[in-house]
Order: C-alpha cells, then structure tokens, then sequence
C-alpha cells in the first residue's frame, strides 16, 4: 500500500494548490534558464547571419558589437585587394525608435547589407522574399509585427517590407531590420532640412573667414552638397565584414589586414567571445545569480511545505511506529511526497512555460538539456527538502498516540 | 505441549523524574496473563495504568524487571529486544480511547496496512482485511474514512486492525471511554469474542466499571503497585 499516494489522495485539492505555486516557481526558474539562452542566441544571432569570416573594425576596439567602432567604407576597396579575399562588405547598424503607423513605438535595429552584393540571402527569412531593389525595401524580424507588404516612413522615404525574419534580434533585444547599405544610412544619418541649411551657412562663414574663401567656387561649392565638398569625408560604417575566398586561409589573411596600423581584425567567433564577454557579460552573470537564487528558494519553500505536512502527519507517523511500521516505510513516505510534489510542480512548470514563454517580450529558447538540468533541480530539492520532513518524522514518539 | 503464557510479568518497576520530583509510577508490578483472558486494569487517574500499558507495549523500557510475551523474553533487567518494531508488529495489537486510525485511509486500508506492514501481501492482506471488519459488522462501511464513521465504528476497526495479525496479546487504552454505555458494552462483547475465538489475551485500562462483569479478572492499581481480584462472569 503507498502511503503517500494515500496521504495526497486525502487532501488532494490542497496538495495540488500547492503543487501549483512551486509549479510557478520553477516557471520562473526555467525562464530564467530560457532567457540566458535567448540572451546568448540573440546576441549571436546577427554576426552570425551574417555568415563573414572576418571582422574588420576601428583600430583598438571590440566593435562593432561589443564596442563603437567607426572606420570608413573605403576600406573595403583595401581589403577587396588582399590575397584570399572574396568579397568585402561595409557593416552598419543603428538602433532606431519612431512611431509605429496607427500609432505605438516602433523600436528596432537598422543593418545595412551592401548592395549589390549582399540581398539578404544569409538571412533565415520564413516569409517573403530577399531584397530586389537597390532602395526602399527592407527585410523586418517577424517580432517586430510588421506585416509583408507593408509601408514605413523612416527619414525622408517610405520602406516596403518584402521579407520577415526568425529570431533575427539585437544583444539589446530589439528586432532587426535590414535595409541597403545606403539607405540604412539614409535613415541613421537623416538630418533636419533646417540643420542642414545651418550647417551650410556655418561652412560658408568658415570658409569665408579663411584664405579660401578669396575664391568664389570655393565659396559655392561650401554653400553647396556635402558630397560636393572633397575635403569632407564620407560618413563612416561600423565595420567591414571580410569573406574569405575558398581554400584561403583565415589567419594568413587575418595576419595581412592585422598589419595594417588603422584596423583591428576579429574572427566571427572572436565577436561572439567579445560579445558574450563584453556587453553580454553582465547580464548572462546576473542571470546566473538570480537562477541560483530561485533555486534556493525552491529548496526552503519546499522544506517548509513538506516539513508542514510532517507537522500535520506526525500523530499518524506516530501510530505507524506504534504499530511496528519499519523506520524505511515513512522514509519513504516522506520521500515520496517530497518527490510526487516536485514532480508535479515540474509539469505544470513545463505547461506554464509551453503556454507562456512565447509572450514574453524576449526570447525564451528552452532545450532538452535544460529541461533536464531542471528535472535535475527538481529531484535534488525535493530530497534535500524531505530531509527536513524526515528528521521530524523520525522523531516522532510513539507516546504521542496513548497522549492524545 | 503447555500453552506459553500470554503475559508474564515480573518485578516491572518504572519512575519519572529525580530526587524530589520522582514519581514510581510502577512498582514491583507481576502478574500473568493467560491467552484467551481479558483482564482490566482498574485505578484512579495517576495510579500508573498507562504507564503500565506503555511498558508492556514496548514503548517505554522499565527501569527494572522482566517480561516475556507469548513465551518470548523480550524485557530482562534494562535489556530488550533489538527490532521492537517487528515484535509489536507479530505480537501486540493496540486500541486507544480515541480510534487513533490514520485518517487518510479508509477503513479497510486501516487494517490492511496493519497486515501489510507485516510483509503480507496486497490481496491477501485486503481479504483478510475484509473478513474482519465484515465479522465486525462494518461490511457497508470499508470505502468510509475515520472522519465519517461513528464513535463506535471507528472503535471497531480500530480493534480489527489489533485483531487481524492474530496478537498474542491486545493492549486497549479506556476503549469504551469516548462511547455511550451501549456502545461501550457492544466493544467488550466484541473484545471477550476474540479473545475466546482467537485466542488472544486482551489488557484493557479502564474507569468504566459497567463493563466489569464482561472480564475475567480485574487487576487493580494505586500509586503504581498493583492488585488482583477476580473479575465477573465469563
């Protein structure tokens, strides 16, 4: 006869109820495990879509990820020109928050894929297709819920989304939307008509004010475009992701643009250390902090459940002594409870989290090993919780019954 | 081939506490127990019964003396059995004032557990089980847990879980205490029953002195020393 089935067939609505609240806990310790793996899948996630062998960014710095990083875009035609290269492509990103049309915040990350070289094929797009046109259309991640076909004002023009993403998210979060290279940095650089009207004057007064200004196609050409202006530089890109030729190989070339004193060159799995290192670094700990947390709480929650229902059982664990049952007979009772509760409340957690997870606002990504490790969990406090139950079981005294 | 006595009973002697504060609760105390008898123990509240009880039960060691049950020795001078546990299980049966049954069982599961704690297996330990609380008049009553069974029923299968291991002896705390005279009277008629049909010794303390004339000798105690006279009709 199992009597702890029995004992929980007695008072089931209470131990289910119960079984219910540590459920939600372990929800919230399976979440936590769901986010750290999001969190790193996420942060990933974009270098490595985007599928370069080679990371090319300001000298010095961890970017583009980890770190700002501003080299420009002419160094493309540098690299293009080393042996083992290719292809070369400029990277820029830019986080982005404007209106939603029909109102609401509209928060996402602008990439830039160089075009004609890059059309997004790298990208995992689960609906529509790639880019087409040199502009005005823009691959969107699904969770930014914008539909296909639909039209954004972003600056000064109006984007059709013609492709959507899976799980194509920033480190921050933010979803990822890719444009042409140009037009993301249309939209990242996109200036007031008043502020550019202002900054001309302000080059013509500094151009007046120097020897320059003597000659009067100086003094047009500073009233006049950006781009007309050849001592102004084009704006600057983030990085330049490098794709090796085939049979090239990634350190010889590494080595070669490595030389070069402007630069710094990382490897994609370099960025993703830098990433999960840098930025991530804190958040993955922080995580990890709140995880071991939970746990501890599940432990003494449950040490108090299971050390209350002993509390409650004691005149009958008394009278099972009194009538000869062996000390592993209510060990194992107590056990078993300890184990059925655990075992419950990792169920419904596992429910919860199924039905849950997908309308947290960020990336949940559980897998068999972490379900697993949790079963784990489970099992590990269910006995260390019972060991409490135990201890006053085992003490509990025959006299009690001829007491009573 | 003699019949082993059911209890026997030599010089046990039990105190609480020290110096000023000690109480012998239980001096000298011997006696025999024959198997089929029923014997109650009479005295007022403090005279020592329960602690009486509790020292023939195994629950607590006296400080001196020696006991056999069922020709077993199980207490001699401050040493006793090693697995009590298993003794109490094969030779004692207990039934308290309050039915003290394990209010997540039914009344089956009772006593079944009883049978089963001693390696008895399932079925059989349901049949028997069955067979006992239906020859105590609870066949309609097996699915019911203590909570909504009577006064007197719960008694009952309180006493067919003491009963069904067939025990040498029957240890019984004011069984007829929480019941009316009627109900109380039907519990001895049962107790008397079994120990004529199983054999079994039955020690039962009590105040309830209408049930006297059910037992077969009245032991009588006073500030823990006992005394013996001859009970009512058998």
């Amino acid at each position: 006869m199992n009597l702890a089935l029995r004992d929980v067939r007695h008072d089931l609505a209470r131990y289910l109820l119960t079984a219910l609240g540590l459920g939600l806990l372990l929800t919230v310790v399976l979440a936590m495990m769901g986010i750290y793996n999001g969190l790193i899948l996420d942060g990933t996630a974009l270098p490595d879509a985007l599928g370069a062998d080679l990371w090319i960014v300001q000298r010095n710095t961890r970017g583009p990820f980890a770190e700002l990083s501003q080299i420009s875009h002419r160094l493309e035609e540098r690299v293009r020109a080393v042996a083992g290269v290719r292809l070369a492509r400029s990277y820029s990103a830019q986080t982005i928050q404007r209106e939603r049309p029909g109102g609401g915040k509209l928060r996402f990350a602008a990439v830039g894929l160089p075009w004609p070289d890059d059309h997004g094929e790298r990208l995992p797009i689960v609906s529509g297709r790639e880019l087409r046109d040199p502009h005005f259309e823009a691959i969107a991640d699904r969770s930014l819920a914008l539909a296909l076909g639909e039209r954004v004002r972003l600056a000064r023009d109006v984007y059709t989304i013609v492709g959507l993403t899976e799980g194509m998210l920033a480190s921050g979060g933010d979803p990822i939307v890719f444009f042409t290279l140009s037009d993301a940095r249309q939209i990242q650089y996109d200036v007031a008509n008043e502020a550019v009207r202002l900054e001309r004057e302000a080059r013509l007064a500094r151009v007046r004010a120097s020897e320059l200004g003597l000659n009067p196609e100086n003094l047009r050409r500073a009233h006049g475009l950006s781009s007309g202006v050849p001592a102004l530089g084009p704006l600057p890109v983030a990085a330049i992701m490098v794709d090796l030729a085939p049979g090239a190989d990634v350190d010889t070339v590494r080595a070669a643009i490595g030389a070069w004193p402007d630069v710094t060159v990382h490897t994609t799995q370099g960025e993703r250390d830098l990433l999960l290192r840098g930025s991530l670094d804190l958040m993955l700990r922080q995580n990890g902090l709140f995880r071991v947390l939970l746990v501890v709480i599940s432990t003494i929650l449950m040490g108090l459940i299971i050390y209350t229902m002993t509390l409650e059982k004691l005149h009958s664990l008394a009278l099972l002594k009194l009538l000869g049952a062996r000390t592993t007979v209510i060990l194992a009772m107590i056990l078993e409870e300890s184990l059925l509760l655990g075992a419950i409340a990792y169920g419904i957690a596992l429910v919860a989290a199924r039905f849950a997870f997908p309308y947290f606002p960020r990336r949940i990504i559980l897998g068999d090993a972490d379900r697993v490790a949790l079963l784990g969990i489970v099992v590990l406090i269910s006995v260390v919780a019972s060991a409490v139950g135990i201890r006053k079981a085992l003490a509990a005294d025959p006299n009690q019954v001829l007491a009573s | 081939m003699t019949v082993p006595l059911a209890i026997d009973a030599r010089s046990l002697a039990r105190h609480y506490g020290e110096g000023n504060r000690r109480v012998d609760a239980l001096k000298n105390a011997t006696f025999e127990i024959a198997r089929g008898e029923v014997v109650a123990i009479l005295g007022p509240s403090g005279s020592g019964k329960t602690t009486l009880l509790t020292v023939l039960g195994l629950i607590n060691p006296p400080d001196a003396g020696s006991l056999r049950i069922d020709g077993h020795e199980v207490l001699r001078e401050g040493a006793r059995v090693t697995n009590l546990a298993l003794f109490r299980r094969r030779y004692l049966g207990f039934v308290f004032q309050r039915s003290n049954l394990i209010p997540f069982l039914n009344a089956l599961e009772n006593v079944q557990l009883s049978l089963e704690l001693d390696d008895v297996p399932p079925r059989e330990a349901r049949g028997r089980a069955r067979e006992i609380l239906t020859s105590l008049g609870l066949a309609e009553r097996l699915d019911y847990v203590p909570a909504i069974l009577s006064g007197g029923e719960q008694q009952r299968v309180a006493i067919a879980r003491a009963l069904v291991n067939a025990p040498a002896v029957v240890l019984a705390d004011e069984p007829t205490a929480a019941l009316d005279s009627e109900r109380g009277r039907q519990i001895m008629e049962i107790f008397r029953r079994a120990a004529r049909e199983r054999g079994a010794a039955i020690l039962f303390v009590t105040h309830d002195h209408r049930t006297l004339d059910l037992v077969d000798r009245v032991i009588e105690m006073e500030d823990g020393a006992l005394t013996v006279r001859a009970g009512g009709s058998t």
